[in-house]
């Protein structure tokens, strides 16, 4: 019995792994045989790659840096705030989270369109920033956390910068790092607001290059998709830990 | 006397600036989600953005009554139907075996974790070449349980570890067999996670776009994978704004009622 479920789940895990493996697999198959060619051609030969990349690390890394005082700010906030409607507030938040892109896009749009932020880099930027996700869960994560170092870091200064910053944040290592590494993954992934948003060539990112890669010369589809996955599948090595506490303390409280 | 007043108003202030925390987000939030969307229910019901003239609900009749809008939300709720159920299953019995399992079978976890944060974009393609010749709905399916399944299984794991082992312990010295034990304990407590996670996911089957739009490549995919989300991106790609904010506020109140209704009857479970 325990040796069929041992073999049922490394099948199960297998099948799991197999979508990644064989991109990756892939990327060095070309006509028959393996073959570098794939990547010489992205490397070498594709000048368009290179600034897409370091578009979509720029993005990312802006989003995810500017999110993240932002989110401990208004967790923070939600927390220790008393004031009529707060419950109502993060309930909106909730929802918010939960509406798929297709809901929110023209919305955003409209906002940017007004705000003349439409084919600039803050038009990727601005909105994602301000994603509701990481707050929903970083509170649900502050609500458990001990409050009586916040009463004595409050007895020390009188910031609330100091507060959060002595009192909070060491408490809320595993889910910073948790909403950081999703957050990070999501603008990295992000296919819609760079084909909607920007029209200009030199601001879009990896994703549309992907996208778009079947119309350049060279097998550079696989390769690319590989180069793609790489920065996340390091981080998720990293991180894989505090991802999976983080997430999981956070939603179910 | 004085001194309470002091430590009142030290308090006050305290509760100000931990409202001021709140700003940042409440701004950013505001500028580019509640307003724009207030601008969204009022183009919703107008006849076009020029004329500006004010039509009542004749969009929102007219994406009901249109074609393409119900075809993609039977897609839409047949997604719901077909693999919500699959994606729990398959995630409570993963999440069993790793939290009572063999050891060795726990480090598998990282597998059905990994695509909950590996980017679709790169990994569409080897759909593509996998199921090139495949015209059924199948690989979009695969494709969602693929990706949903580890971030149910990260909720119901973290559920089953947290049972208190020595409420077993307590029953077993009252001679409760295994069955009885999980079906007195285990069940009750873990219930409310799996309701959760059939929410989310739930939620989830609205949010994958990209995943088929990137597989299909192409605005115009075959009629069986034709979504909401396609309809609207389809609808903004047009410009038409009076059927896509009109979709996006039928969307936006169908998920509002599924969230809603889902936890009234969480609620009512736990009573």
């Amino acid at each position: 019995m325990k040796k069929l479920i041992g073999i049922i789940f490394a099948l199960l895990s297998a099948v799991f792994l197999l979508p990644v493996a064989a991109t990756v697999f892939r990327s060095f198959y070309s006509e028959g045989g393996f073959t570098l060619g794939g990547y010489k051609d992205l490397f070498f030969d594709c000048f368009v790659f290179y600034p897409m990349f370091w578009n979509s690390v720029l993005y990312a890394l802006a989003i995810t840096l500017a999110q993240i005082p932002v989110v401990i700010l208004c967790a923070f906030g939600f927390t220790w705030a008393k004031f009529r409607g707060k419950g109502l507030i993060f309930v909106f938040y909730i929802i918010l989270m939960m509406m798929p892109l297709q809901v929110t896009i023209l919305p955003n749009y409209i906002g940017l369109r007004d705000m003349g932020l439409i084919n600039t880099p803050w038009g990727i930027i601005l909105p994602m920033i301000f994603s509701p996700f990481g707050v929903v869960v970083m509170h649900q994560y502050m609500k458990n956390t001990d409050a009586s170092v916040i009463e004595a870091a409050r007895l020390e200064t009188d910031s609330v910068f100091r507060v959060i910053l002595v009192g909070v944040v060491p408490q809320l290592r595993v889910c910073i790092f948790a909403v950081a590494l999703f957050v990070f993954a999501e603008c990295w992934n992000m296919v819609e607001q760079p084909m909607l948003f920007l029209s200009d060539g030199r601001l879009k990112t990896m994703s549309v290059f992907i996208s778009e890669a079947g119309s350049y010369t060279g097998a550079v589809l696989f390769p690319a998709a590989v180069v793609f996955l790489i920065p996340v599948l390091l981080l998720y090595l990293f991180f894989s830990d505090s991802l999976e506490k983080g997430l999981a303390l956070g939603e179910l409280s | 006397m004085k001194k309470m007043k002091e430590k009142q108003k030290k308090r006050l202030k305290w509760n100000t600036k931990c409202v001021l925390c709140l700003m940042p987000s409440f701004l950013g939030t505001l500028a580019f989600f509640v307003a724009p969307f207030m601008r969204v229910i009022y183009y919703s019901l107008i006849d076009n953005q020029f004329r500006r003239n004010f039509v009542g609900l004749d969009n929102y009749i007219d994406t009901l009554g249109n074609r393409y809008f119900l075809l993609a939300l039977k897609n839409s709720l047949l997604l719901i139907v077909i693999c919500v159920p699959i994606v729990v299953i398959l995630a409570l019995a993963v999440s069993l075996v790793l939290s009572y399992g063999i050891r060795w079978v726990r480090k598998t976890r990282a597998a059905f974790v990994l695509p909950l944060v590996i980017p679709t974009a790169g990994i569409a393609l080897i759909w593509h070449g996998v199921f090139a010749a495949d015209t059924s709905v199948l690989p979009v399916y695969l494709l969602f349980i693929w990706k949903n399944t580890g971030i149910c299984v990260v909720l119901l794991t973290a559920a089953f570890t947290s049972v208190d082992p020595s409420l077993f312990e307590a029953a077993r010295l009252d001679g409760a067999g295994a069955f009885t034990l999980h079906k007195k304990i285990t069940v009750p407590m873990v219930m409310p996670t799996v309701f959760f996670v059939s929410l989310l996911t739930i939620v989830n089957s609205f949010k994958i776009f990209k995943e088929i739009y990137l597989y299909y490549g192409t605005n115009y995919p075959p009629d069986h994978s034709y979504t909401l989300q396609y309809y609207m991106n389809n609808n903004f790609l047009k410009l038409d704004y009076q059927s896509l904010a009109a979709s996006a506020v039928l969307t936006s109140i169908l998920i509002f009622g599924i969230v809603m209704a889902g936890m009234a009857l969480q609620r009512r479970y736990r009573q």
